[in-house]
């Protein structure tokens, strides 16, 4: 072969490989995109007169609950996630090696199982207004006070249980990272440990602390399972109401193009948060965290701060499900509960395949290419992530009902048969749902450990002979491996315990065990659905153990090893 | 040709000008170093000539092969060139033979083995076949990396920093291992340093790149060492003494004697003298200018030493001195300058103002 020929033939694959990459992403990313598209466009074109009945009678309730549910959830996981990290992280007391990883534990239980056995507990005639009764000798509702657990109120209480683990995971990092050596300054300057934490400590992990909320405030806004229960009337409880119970897909996405602007403000927050994240260390230096010892009622005290979230985030309602399913087991153990775990696992099982193998194929992409274009698709494509399911359910309905409609007709024309819906209301709906949502949390994880492999890596490999695929499988593939793991079991978790997307986009009368918990929970049959509840917290308890792993090995300064 | 020859390659990002009409040529079994500061372009240089990037302008060629044209690009994987990193990225979850083999490809099992066990050999590492990269300390994973680069017999080798991971005490050692490896499989090499003593060692040639991304001087190290053609690369090998003074009669005229010069008559003109170009004598007779020393530093095999001339407000000389120097026992000394390593260069007015309004800032 002479020089020219063997040239000319490589010349055209490499370019061909460009394609790949190129068009890969892109077609990924407009699929991921389409949902989110259909309830902007719909969101801004003017339809008939529903939009303005809807302002005139739900929408401010909506808009007015809504935002008392954030406040009131974002204070109460800032106060719980921050105040517990500091203690963890800066002070030794009694039991902190374990709160340390237990106060995570509550990340396990999905709000809407929480809430459920917070009312069953709590209720009337659940077993702690009883008791009082009987010890004060009550008789009737007319005789004393309770807090209404079905409220507004205790839907905070619910999510604010179960979401602070955000805030305590990232505001604890953040202290980690923080060099003890700052923080020395500050107290040989005159500052004592209290006024250290404020005026260093927490502005350095301000950044931190803010994504942390976000991200709360964003599973605020996708809950639906609790809001549902507690009839507490959100954005999403209206636009499941206005699409089921007025049959009004319009409505339910001009709903949903609103409350977009509710996530599209958090993504702003959160990613301007990032950003300033990354110019917080001034320096290098590490050295094991300070721990100040504490005496007294000050060790008490925190040990009893960190008790109370973990007993009422976890161990109680855990408890009292454990003791449902042991009491129900035979009832609750039948054909149709393994029929929806194994709904559910497929379902799961195959959203995560899909997210990590798209995942894989973009971060990789985007890192051969280095070209503005692909950076900005990436990240348009894991947006998902911040879009609550109730609004992706209705823009996947919208998208796979055009896509129904046009093929079936294509079908009539050209071959006289009609196709019906295909996509619509089956479980490939389901899945879409699952990677639109989720693959952000995939791509993520891919490519935070993409970017600790150097470059010199790819160029090592390319200079001794491997292709693009080969760099991939033979080098980077082995060396994220345990990160694919993580971030597959990561979706595959998430996926069991989602509800919203599930409820809306799923075949009609098929379960999974979100749903089933869901349909029985809110019948008040806790007891039925005690152990499909309870497989749904014994697999979020995975990424708790992953996450918890992780975080003791990643302060800087307290391990060498190099970790990969 | 063998080797490598690269034609008016120019590159920027953005509107960043990184290389400017860059040629070069090496042939089989020679040693080139690009030798220039850090955001110069000679990274650059080295990835386009991997494949790593693409060419914007000019072209690269490798045995007689067009690899790169801003029409036409052939992958890194088909350049059969050897690639040498800083971080010498070797693959961690491979062992050293694995990662030795891992460029044999094509190649039976058995023979790959007994080629990278000869390459492990030639680099005294065949002892550490079944390590893996992070039970070696860096001069080891040095020496893998430069066997991994070397055992698919590549065209051409291209060094990146190899040594600047290397504390000082082993970097000497292993540059001379490196280069007697070099040397025996007559390879092309391209190498890429900041560090004009390892370019002075290491390089057949040196190219020397400004931060304009253009080439300003290339010759042999002794050249460029005692012929500096620019102010920059004269000064790349440390601190000068400076004098300023116009040009008359074909020399200068310094506080230390006059320095000739074939710049023309009437240019304003800096003289730069190099630490060890002044040379420094007690010996009363001797017709030096008379200085008085104010400091005196041991380094080791030579001293840094302070002076100033005596009855002259002017900036204090830096020499040095090749022996062991105690001032304290003698005051009478003085100064004359060894032509060999004074160089005379034009004032570029624009650059002179900027360089003094940075200087009165500090």
């Amino acid at each position: 072969m002479t020089a020219v020929t063997m040239t000319k033939s490589l010349k055209v694959a490499s370019y061909s490989w460009m394609n790949v990459w190129t068009l890969g992403v892109i077609f990924i990313t407009l699929m991921i995109m389409a949902p989110i598209i259909a309830v902007v466009l719909i969101g801004l074109s003017p339809s008939d007169d529903i939009w303005e009945h809807l302002s005139s009678t739900v929408l401010p309730l909506y808009i007015g609950t809504t935002l008392q549910l954030m406040i009131g959830v974002g204070a109460g996981t800032l106060l719980i996630g921050v105040g517990t990290a500091w203690l963890v992280s800066m002070c030794r007391f009694p039991g902190r090696r374990f709160f340390e990883w237990a106060l995570l534990l509550p990340m396990a239980m999905p709000a809407y199982v929480i809430a459920y056995i917070y009312t069953d507990i709590l209720e009337y005639a659940g077993p702690v207004q009883v008791m009082l009764r009987e010890l004060f000798g009550w008789a009737t509702r007319r005789e004393y006070w309770f807090p209404e657990i079905r409220s507004l109120g205790g839907a905070i209480s619910m999510m604010t249980l179960v979401l602070y683990p955000y805030v305590y995971l990232l505001s604890r990092a953040a202290f980690m990272e923080q060099s003890v050596c700052v923080l020395e300054a500050s107290r040989v300057l005159g500052r004592g440990p209290v006024r250290s934490f404020f005026s260093v400590a927490l502005p350095l992990a301000r950044p931190a602390i803010i994504i942390g909320v976000s991200l709360v405030l964003m599973e605020t806004l996708n809950d639906f399972g609790t809001v549902d229960f507690f009839a507490v009337s959100t954005f999403t409880l209206g636009i499941y109401d206005v699409w089921l119970n007025m049959n009004n897909i319009a409505g339910a996405a001009q709903l949903a193009g609103m409350l977009l602007l509710f996530v599209a403000a958090l993504v702003l927050a959160e990613r301007m948060a990032r950003r300033k994240k990354r110019y917080h260390h001034t320096t290098t230096k590490y050295k094991a965290l300070p721990g100040y010892e504490l005496e007294g009622r000050a060790r008490v005290l925190a040990t009893l701060a960190c008790t109370f979230p973990v007993v009422f985030g976890f161990v109680l309602p855990a408890g009292v499900l454990f003791g449902y399913a042991t009491v129900y087991f035979e009832t609750a153990m039948n054909p149709e509960f393994l029929g929806y775990a194994l709904n559910s696992l497929m379902l799961a099982g195959l959203a995560a395949v899909l997210a990590v193998v798209i995942g894989v194929f973009m971060a990789y992409g985007a890192r051969l290419r280095h070209e503005r274009l692909l950076k900005v698709l990436v990240r348009m494509a894991s947006l998902g992530y911040a879009v609550p399911g109730s609004v992706l359910a209705v823009g996947i309905l919208v998208t796979l009902g055009t896509l129904d409609n046009g093929l079936d007709a294509f079908m009539r024309e050209t071959f006289g048969l009609s196709t019906g819906l295909i996509f619509s209301g089956t479980i490939a709906a389901v899945t879409f749902g699952y990677l639109v949502r989720f693959l952000a949390l995939a791509f993520g994880s891919v490519e935070a450990s993409l970017d600790k492999v150097t470059p010199s890596m790819d160029g090592a490999a390319r200079s001794l002979g491997q292709g693009p695929f080969g760099t991939l499988k033979h080098v980077h593939l082995p060396l994220i491996r345990g990160s694919i793991l993580t971030a597959s079991m990561m979706v595959f978790v998430d996926c069991m315990k989602e509800l919203p997307l599930t409820v809306i986009l799923r075949p009609f009368d098929f379960h999974t065990l979100a749903t089933y918990v869901h349909q029985f929970a809110s019948d008040e049959q806790l007891g039925e659905a005690s152990l499909a509840a309870l497989s749904i917290v014994g697999f979020g308890i995975v990424p708790v153990i992953i996450l918890s792993l992780a975080i003791t090995r990643s302060r800087p300064g307290h391990d060498k090893r190099e970790t990969l | 040709m063998q080797g490598l020859h690269i034609f008016g390659l120019s590159h920027a990002y953005g509107r960043h000008r990184v290389l400017d009409n860059v040629g070069l040529m090496i042939p089989a079994g020679e040693l080139v170093c690009l030798l220039g500061p850090s955001g110069c372009g000679k990274s650059t240089l080295l990835r386009l000539s991997a494949g790593l990037e693409k060419v914007q302008e000019g072209s690269i060629v490798i045995d007689d092969t067009t690899v790169a044209t801003p029409d036409m690009h052939i992958n890194p994987e088909h350049r059969r060139i050897g690639l040498m990193f800083q971080d010498y990225a070797l693959f961690p979850h491979l062992s050293i033979i694995e990662n030795v083999t891992f460029g044999l490809l094509g190649m039976d099992a058995g023979k790959a083995r007994a080629r990278a066990m000869d390459m492990l050999d030639q680099v005294g590492m065949d002892a550490y076949a079944d390590a893996y990269p992070h039970m070696l300390s860096g001069g080891q994973q040095q020496r893998v990396a430069l066997a991994r680069a070397l055992a698919p017999k590549p065209k051409l080798l291209l060094l990146d920093e190899p040594f600047s991971g290397l504390d000082t005490n082993m970097r000497q050692t292993i540059r001379e291992e490196t280069l007697g490896v070099l040397k025996e499989s007559g390879v092309a090499t391209l190498m890429v340093t900041h560090d004009p003593e390892e370019a002075m060692f290491m390089a057949d040639r040196i190219k020397i790149i400004g931060a304009n991304g253009r080439i300003l001087q290339a010759g042999r190290p002794h050249e460029i060492y005692y012929h500096p053609h620019h102010e920059f690369v004269a000064k790349l090998f440390g601190m000068m003494n400076r004098f300023d003074g116009v040009v008359s009669g074909g020399r200068i005229d310094t506080p230390l004697g006059p320095v000739q010069t074939e710049l023309d008559d009437g240019v304003s003109a800096q003289v730069l003298i190099r630490p060890e170009g002044l040379i420094l004598e007690s010996d009363a007779m001797v017709k030096g200018v008379p200085v008085e020393v104010t400091s005196s530093h041991l380094l080791g095999h030579d001293n840094i030493v302070r002076a100033r001339i005596t009855d002259l407000d002017c900036k204090e000389l830096y020499i040095r001195v090749h022996h062991t120097f105690e001032a304290e026992l003698i005051s009478d000394f003085s100064v004359r300058i060894d032509p060999e390593y004074a160089f005379a260069f034009p004032i570029d007015a624009a650059a002179e103002k900027k360089r003094l309004v940075t200087e009165e800032r500090i």
